[in-house]
């Protein structure tokens, strides 16, 4: 039995390797996946690093020089050419110098559309400036009448945020690991269905059933293979994550993602029986489906269950029962892993076993399948 | 010996197999005639146990099939319709993997597979993979793979279809040679001039049951034409999906 597996396992992956196109589309994500999110960050670690100076249109600006500065020191500037300046007009009143010596409130009117979702944190922006002076002036104000401006402020409400820096990366974190479990699926996604219903859409599948081997024999063989090429993309997906993270300028951030060459194996010991899964589900779908098309529709729909498990916990909204679900709970591991935290080993354990149980009950029910002359001939 | 009893298959509201019986002996051609949709590759796909018969058995050397699948599929060698090619192997690696499945270790497997390729005379396409082979060569490659672990029983699903002159002289000759070693052949076929050629022993089926059987010169007899093509069509009661 062992042989005969072997030479089935053996013909998968020779015909799977040939399958060039198969195995790009798989690779290309786990090479552009961690370069796409170091881009991202990059960027935006640029953005908070150096704010762009806010151009807008000021009406009257000569009325309310102390303002103007205020907002200069704001990085909010006039600029006369609208080209380079947002939709955002300040006006300020004819009567502004006169209210403001008088002591009531002077008028300064914000025009823009708070509809537009690119202006809305610039309009934020200047809201707060505004409303920052004018509380200067206020406390100024009262300071000159004799009162201690701190009445104004009936609690002085503290923050002490108890995040190291590691754990302030959480959902940055959740993303690289979510990544990971990703390329598990997606790396070997067109191989699974070419070697189940493509291969039933080429006649090859009864040709090899009607030749002496139990079904089952040809599903683990299948599966077997699906999974070597997941774990070539996870492997794959690991080393280009560990080259190109450490390009980026985490320190800006106060918290770093490294990959350790500890936490590689740590992740393939724990994604191999998620890909054992991932393969035995796929090539369960594959053959559920008429027709490779089909195939494709519905595995794609099925994969929404792993993303979905692996989203509740990158965002952090897993509930206690859903951590001990599989890939839910392996992705935990892996990101307490990363931030150096003690790794949930019972939650692990249980949803390990659980992966497997899993992979067999698929692979059972697709060698079942196989014994229906529906399926093999889609009557 | 390949036995078909009574054979009884409904596929949707279509009765494939109406009752069908006959028997291919060893050492003996037996061709399976019928226009389409009579049944031949249903009838074929039931022997080999790809579809269960509602009803009657079929029996590979007097292994019911149903019953025991594995021992009666080791001694069968099949040439299906369509050929079930895997396009990215070439014919070396599709038949040493067959050949293997059939039962033979790697190093017999090796060898059988080196014969088979001399045998049929297809060394010049035996390293090249089967993507975008021409329908003679895909029809030789399958053929080999039927035929490479010596099997006593061989099915052949119209074996003859888009084969050239010397392709079809091949496999008219190696049919013949199985048949002379003593092994049980039964192919379908819808055209005329081989089985008249090659057969021991037609079966003329038509919506699933028998209609005659006998050697060609006694369902010329049956019929009292003189050629099998008509003794086909008057058997029959129509022309209809003849291609001779």
């Amino acid at each position: 039995m062992i042989n005969l597996l072997a030479v089935l396992f053996k013909k998968e992956v020779m015909d799977a390797s040939r399958d060039k196109r198969s195995i790009m589309a798989g690779l290309y994500y786990a090479i552009g996946a961690p370069i796409g999110i170091c881009l991202l960050v990059s960027v935006l670690l640029q953005q908070l690093s150096s704010p762009e100076p806010l151009n807008i249109n000021i009406e009257n600006a000569n009325q309310a020089p102390g303002l103007i500065a205020h907002l200069n020191s704001h990085d909010i500037f006039a600029s006369a050419d609208e080209n380079k300046r947002k939709a955002i007009t300040l006006s300020i009143s004819e009567d502004y110098q006169l209210k403001m010596s008088e002591g009531r409130p002077a008028t300064v009117t914000l025009i823009a559309d708070k509809s537009d979702d690119k202006l809305r944190a610039h309009i934020n922006q200047v809201e707060k400036a505004v409303s920052l002076y004018s509380s200067e002036i206020a406390s100024l104000r009262l300071v000159s009448r004799g009162i201690d401006p701190s009445l104004m402020r009936a609690i002085a409400l503290e923050v002490h945020d108890q995040a190291t820096p590691d754990s302030k990366g959480g959902m940055i974190l959740g993303i690289v690991v979510f990544t990971l479990i990703l390329a598990l699926f997606y790396a070997a996604m067109n191989l699974a269905i070419d070697t189940s219903a493509g291969e039933r859409e080429r006649n090859s599948l009864s040709l090899l059933l009607s030749h002496p081997l139990h079904s089952l024999h040809i599903v683990l063989a299948k599966v077997g293979a699906i999974t070597a090429f997941s774990m070539l993309g996870l492997v794959v997906i690991l080393f280009v994550s560990k080259l190109s993270y450490a390009m980026v300028p985490w320190q800006q951030m106060g918290f770093s993602i490294t990959i350790t060459p500890e936490f590689m194996l740590f992740s393939i010991a724990i994604c191999l029986p998620l890909a054992l899964m991932s393969a035995s589900l796929q090539v369960f779908v594959s053959f559920m489906a008429n027709s490779f098309k089909e195939a494709q529709s519905y595995v794609t729909m099925v994969l929404f269950i792993p993303m979905a498990l692996s989203m509740v916990t990158t965002y952090d909204i897993a509930t206690d029962i859903v951590q001990w679900l599989p890939i839910a709970a392996q992705q935990f591991a892996l990101m307490e892993f990363i931030k150096g935290n003690a790794i949930p080993l019972p939650q692990l354990m249980l949803s390990t076993l659980l992966t497997l149980v899993l992979c067999f009950v698929f692979s059972f029910l697709s060698g079942r399948m196989l014994k229906s002359e529906k399926v093999v001939f889609g009557l | 010996m390949i036995e078909v009893i009574n054979l009884n298959k409904k596929i949707g509201n279509v009765n494939a197999l109406n009752g069908l019986s006959f028997t291919a002996q060893n050492g003996k051609i037996t061709g399976l005639l019928g226009p389409n949709g009579a049944g031949k590759t249903t009838c074929l796909r039931t022997v080999f146990g790809l579809l269960k018969a509602d009803s009657g058995n079929a029996e590979i050397d007097g292994i019911d099939v149903a019953n025991e699948p594995m021992a009666a599929k080791q001694k069968l060698g099949l040439f299906p319709d369509p050929c079930g090619l895997y396009e990215r192997l070439t014919p070396r690696e599709y038949i040493n993997f067959f050949a293997q499945l059939s039962g033979l270790n790697a190093t017999e497997a090796r060898q059988a597979t080196v014969d088979v390729i001399n045998k049929l005379a297809m060394n010049d396409i035996a390293d090249r993979r089967c993507q975008g082979f021409s329908q003679g060569q895909r029809m030789k490659t399958a053929l080999a793979q039927a035929v490479v672990h010596n099997p006593s029983n061989i099915i052949l699903d119209e074996p003859t279809r888009g084969l050239d002159v010397m392709s079809t002289r091949i496999l008219r000759e190696l049919l013949l040679l199985l048949k002379a070693q003593g092994h049980c052949v039964l192919f379908s076929s819808h055209v005329m001039q081989e089985v008249a050629a090659l057969c021991d022993h037609v079966v003329i089926m038509a919506n699933g049951q028998v209609i005659a059987q006998g050697s060609v010169a006694e369902l010329c007899e049956q019929a009292k034409k003189e050629t099998l093509e008509e003794a086909f069509v008057a058997l029959i009661g129509s022309d209809e999906g003849i291609a001779a």
